[in-house]
């Protein structure tokens, strides 16, 4: 979680949002959620887990949503 | 009940002293989604309260306010990390507690901080970002 807030801090083209998927379950449910943490780009989920973060900006930057 | 160990506590409490710049906490309340099973008993809501200010009685250097209803959030409550007070784009949606508090601590540190703790590789390669992005990192207490 810590990095992708240290990327909203970093570009004012960026928001980071961390949701505790128990407390919305609705949402957590249309996202798929069923490992933790789930990295969701612009509403399209992306991966799982924690990555290293030259990885988790290399996938930030390229991920897909369209 | 304390929410850190009397050392966690003196440790958090000697780096927020030491940020280079204030950190307001903004907790945002509302109409809450009905939780899982085994959640019911919690307010969620007075608990994220509770805890933000245990946080924010540890240093002058990180505050907080409460606000209702507040315009533009879906999900409540949310607590909202704001460096000198300004939203660039940091939340917490739903109660900080367990390992996630911890990652509230370290928002607050990195936003307490006048240069970013990215390699310098990462900020370049942001600066050059030509679109925009909403990251969302679903997690878990435990």
């Amino acid at each position: 979680m810590l990095l992708a807030y240290k990327t909203a801090l970093a570009s004012s083209r960026v928001r980071a949002t961390a949701i505790e998927s128990t407390e919305f379950p609705t949402l957590a449910a249309e996202m798929d959620v069923w490992a933790v943490p789930r990295i969701v780009v612009n509403g399209a989920p992306q991966w799982d887990g924690s990555v290293p973060e030259a990885v988790f900006l290399s996938r930030i930057l390229s991920a897909t949503f369209e | 009940m304390a929410i850190f160990r009397p050392e966690d506590e003196e440790r958090i409490r000697e780096r927020f002293d030491a940020l280079d710049r204030p950190v307001e906490l903004v907790v945002a309340l509302g109409p809450e989604e009905t939780p899982l099973p085994g959640h019911a008993d919690v307010d969620f809501g007075a608990e994220t309260v509770r805890i933000v200010d245990e946080l924010c009685s540890l240093s002058d250097r990180v505050t907080y306010r409460v606000e209702h209803d507040a315009p533009g959030l879906e999900r409540f409550p949310a607590v909202l990390i704001c460096p000198e007070g300004e939203d660039v784009g940091l939340r917490y949606d739903g109660l900080p507690w367990g390992h996630e508090l911890g990652s509230l601590v370290g928002a607050v540190l990195e936003a307490g901080r006048a240069q970013s703790s990215l390699r310098p590789e990462s900020l370049e390669a942001l600066a050059e970002l030509d679109r925009d992005l909403a990251i969302d990192v679903f997690v878990t207490p435990t």
